[in-house]
């Protein structure tokens, strides 16, 4: 308890670091900070709507601190400022919106990929040397070191030109209304699939290997011969002796993982032209739509602050040496 | 470090890594040898396949595919090597300096470290490249290098945990060597295997994402490189209009550059670790399982 | 005189490397009667815990048996097919390993990995099985209760002693010691050895074993086989090797014990 206390005090702080690059960046640039934040479309602001954003932003007459403390508290109220693109909708629900889909595909990309990356891993070293392994680490090693964006790119091509087999943009068909309706659901789960097989190309091989090198690391341990010695079967051995245990620190180096996927997944949602926070993202980069740009990198960290401390509570559901302080 | 490079000329892996480095930087080198064709400038009509005249075929205001590839490939060169470079530097210095010096200064230096590592890296870099307007490569190389050693950091600190431990080290202490000695002629030398594995990682990270900045439209678009290449392609709907070559050829180049550097990069795994090699002793053993010469 | 428990018969083992080999274990033979203690000592790297799990066949690539037989009960254990080997580790031979912290799986109750064994071969149900997990577990002087617990809530020599009792809990024929002690302090180091000749007295087991310690050897084994290079270099009595040792090696390795030598460390510890 104690351990995810401190964890939680951790994520607080880190928080608070990203909001202070928001906070400082446009006072560091050279010029007008908020020439530079607010007018760079053409979107002419009232005087009043202009205000209101100086105010949420921090710009206050005022030493620096307390501009500081003001742009602390509308973040901690949840006011992140107004799109200047999609003048006068909020930023937090033009990124909320698409939020649903980007946790959606990331969500499930990463189970699948966790999940599948894992038992290739888990099989690749328990038959260490086999061509079973050759295949699995020289597939991983071709699918970790291709850029998502190639990836992506490549798919679409394939898939999605060559081939048309699949939609090559949205997250449903565009004629079809958002209900909870077989049609419309079927039309989500196709126009996902594109999307979702390239994050898992580009995911699983990474999660096999890390798997795969833990338990190498782990088969020479004394317990794991001693549940061989023990006349166990080989998959209980290869599962509940070793595969538990490497699980621990692969488990770990998912919360660093957590910050490739996203990554990885606005690319995709650019290539896919698919509504998530990516292309929203994208949009606003060509737009130099500023509230929209800081308010996705707060949005992500908190994304992030959330998958660790999912990872750090099942790291402690795992380890039963964390577990009672 | 012998055996590191000993090892490294009898992997498999890494020979053929080395191969498919060697030649992108030797076609880098070679660029105005290869092709007579300005890479930024309109040489062509829009959009033609690749032909005898365009080996590349022309992107859509009628540049010269492979001229720009070519070209491009010395930007992808130079911000990978260069921003890895500094991202390996500033990581290990601060890797070797938290783990050796402990206490206070481990604290301080492990804190930042976890913190940089819980802000996604995209998103901060969207930002920063975002302000900076239309960043060059020198821009990216230099905010990639500042943001992304967190890694490098965290591995390096925990290996110097346990290297500080050694008898040697405790032994130069003991001879009164100063501190920065210690780490840098102690230590140091014996991190190289996780040195090498951090620098090639990060050269593999930066080059993927100065193209993924590239690609979402922050880079400076008189930049000739495989991720402007993606970014004007893309642009152009290159693949909705059947312009494949646009948009095929920077693809290819970076997964090949990527699978080349991942080689080596997985190569040096296996000899820092051996425990992760499969050898060739292991298909003696499998033949002689085989023709009965032995027994399980 | 009976036949032996296990035979050992001219067992050769070889380190498959990348273009030569290492022979770890040249021609060894050794017989090990029912009830007895035999100990195999030598430095470490002479082949002595290669042979210990050579006898279960839990030696890994790249090690290979090149020749020899282990005969238990003149059964052949080289000959046995997966399904046999598995039914025959731990009911037949059960194995205590080097290094007490970590032999047991550090992410199992205590009575989890009782259990695995008790249903794997004996095909015991849950309450079954934690009844007979408690009584193995007093028979260490562990707290029947404490079978919950995690092995991270045991210290080195209750862990040990637990290890004891799993190995234990289907009556083997023989125990396999692989240095089990090395990693525990001197006192608790004699606790445990006290109570494995007690419970060996009471069950009636053979116990094989493998250290490199040659003074705690004596003082525990009926008979020892000096290992040196992979070779079996002289095989006797505690008795003998301690008061005649044949080969020169077996001397030099009582010249590394100056100050035991001469004093009486036969006295057959108090067990």
């Amino acid at each position: 308890m104690a351990f995810l206390l401190r964890r939680l005090g951790f994520y607080l702080a880190a928080f608070i670091a990203a909001a202070t690059i928001n906070f400082f960046l446009p006072r560091l640039m050279p010029g007008d900070p908020i020439q530079i934040m607010f007018s760079s479309t053409g979107t002419e602001l009232s005087a009043e709507n202009l205000a209101s954003l100086k105010l949420t932003f921090g710009f206050v007459d005022g030493p620096l601190w307390q501009q500081y403390l003001t742009y602390l508290k509308s973040i901690f109220t949840g006011d992140l400022g107004r799109s200047i693109k999609y003048f006068p909708l909020p930023v937090t629900e033009v990124l909320g919106h698409a939020l649903i889909w980007t946790v959606a595909l990331m969500g499930t990309a990463t189970l699948i990929s966790f999940t599948l990356g894992t038992f290739l891993g888990i099989l690749a070293a328990w038959r260490r040397g086999s061509v079973f392994d050759v295949v699995v680490s020289v597939g991983a090693i071709f699918a970790t070191s291709v850029p998502a964006v190639v990836t992506s790119l490549i798919v679409l091509f394939f898939f999605g030109f060559t081939l048309n087999w699949f939609p090559t943009g949205y997250s449903a068909d565009p004629a079809l209304d958002p209900a909870f309706s077989l049609t419309y659901i079927l039309s989500v789960l196709y126009h996902g699939i594109l999307p979702m097989l390239t994050l898992c190309t580009v995911l699983t091989g990474g999660f096999a290997v890390t798997m795969r090198n833990n338990m190498i690391n782990l088969l020479g341990e004394d317990y794991i011969v001693m549940g061989r010695a023990k006349g166990l079967s080989d998959s209980r051995v290869m599962i509940w002796y070793a595969a538990r245990n490497a699980l621990l620190p692969t488990v770990s180096s998912l919360a660093i993982a957590i910050g490739t996927v996203l990554g990885g997944s606005l690319v995709t949602e650019v290539v896919f032209n698919y509504p998530g926070l990516g292309n929203i993202l994208y949009q606003a980069i060509l737009a130099r739509d500023y509230p929209v740009i800081q308010g996705q990198l707060l949005i992500m960290t908190i994304a992030m602050l959330v998958a660790n401390f999912i990872v750090d509570i099942s790291y402690v559901l795992l380890d039963p040496r964390l577990r009672r302080t | 470090m012998q055996p590191l490079i000993a090892g490294l000329v009898r992997n498999r892996k890494a020979l053929v890594g080395m191969i498919i480095l060697l030649i992108i930087v030797l076609i880098a080198l070679a660029a105005p040898l290869l092709t007579e064709y300005d890479p930024a400038a309109r040489v062509g009509r829009p959009h033609q396949p690749p032909s005898a005249e365009h080996w590349l075929g022309t992107t859509r205001i009628g540049q010269d595919v492979f001229a720009r590839l070519i070209y491009g490939a010395r930007t992808s060169l130079a911000v990978g090597f260069g921003a890895g470079l500094l991202i390996t530097v500033l990581g290990t210095a601060l890797g070797i300096i938290a783990g050796y010096r402990g206490g206070k200064t481990d604290e301080a230096i492990s804190f930042f470290t976890n913190m940089v590592l819980v802000v996604p890296n995209l998103p901060l870099l969207l930002v920063l490249a975002s302000f900076i307007g239309q960043a060059s490569p020198l821009v990216i190389a230099v905010i990639l290098g500042c943001t992304s050693w967190a890694w490098g950091a965290r591995v390096t600190r925990a290996e110097t945990l346990s290297v500080k431990q050694k008898d040697f080290v405790k032994s130069a202490e003991m001879m009164g060597e100063p501190r920065w000695r210690i780490m840098t002629f102690e230590i140091f030398p014996n991190l190289i295997s996780i040195v090498g594995i951090n620098f090639i990682g990060s050269v593999i990270f930066a080059i993927i994402t100065e193209a993924t900045l590239e690609f979402l439209g922050l880079g400076d678009p008189k930049t000739v490189s495989w991720g402007m290449m993606l970014y004007n392609a893309q642009k152009a709907s290159a693949l909705s209009v059947g312009a494949w070559w646009d948009i095929l050829t920077p693809c290819f180049a970076l997964a090949l550059l990527g699978i080349g550097l991942s080689l080596l990069n997985f190569a040096v795994d296996e000899i820092a670790n051996p425990r992760l090699r499969t050898g060739n002793s292991m298909s003696r053993w499998s033949a002689l399982i085989r023709s009965g010469e032995g027994r399980l | 005189m009976t036949a032996p428990l296990l035979q050992v018969k001219n067992l050769t083992i070889d380190y498959i490397g990348d273009s030569t080999d290492f022979r770890a274990v040249d021609d060894v033979s050794f017989d090990v009667a029912r009830g007895e203690v035999f100990g195999l000592a030598g430095e470490s790297g002479c082949g002595k815990s290669t042979i210990a799990f050579a006898i279960s066949r839990l030696h890994k690539p790249p090690a290979l048996i090149r020749s020899g037989r282990i005969l238990l009960e003149g059964r052949d254990v080289l000959d046995l097919n997966p399904a046999q080997l598995r039914d025959f580790r731990w009911r037949e031979v059960a194995m205590v390993f080097q290094s007490a912290m970590n032999s047991l799986n550090p992410v199992l109750r205590v009575q989890e990995q009782f259990y695995d064994v008790l249903r794997t071969h004996q095909k015991m149900n849950r309450a079954q099985a934690r009844e007979r997990t408690a009584e193995m577990l007093r028979l260490v002087d562990i707290p029947p209760d404490r079978m919950k617990d995690y092995p991270h809530q045991f210290s080195g020599g209750m862990r040990q002693r637990i290890v004891i009792a799993i190995c234990l809990a289907l009556n083997p024929k023989i125990v396999v010691m692989d240095e089990p002690t090395t990693a525990l302090d001197v006192v608790v180091q004699r606790e445990i050895l006290q109570r494995i000749n007690e419970l060996r007295r009471t069950f009636g087991f053979s116990v094989l074993f493998i250290t490199h310690d040659l003074g705690l050897m004596v003082q525990f084994c009926d008979r020892i086989g000096i290992m040196l290079a992979g070779k079996l270099v002289e095989q006797n009595t505690a008795e003998n090797i301690y008061g005649a040792p044949q080969h020169d090696y077996t001397r030099k390795l009582w010249a590394s014990f100056p100050s035991l030598h001469g004093e009486p460390v036969m006295e057959k510890v108090s067990i």
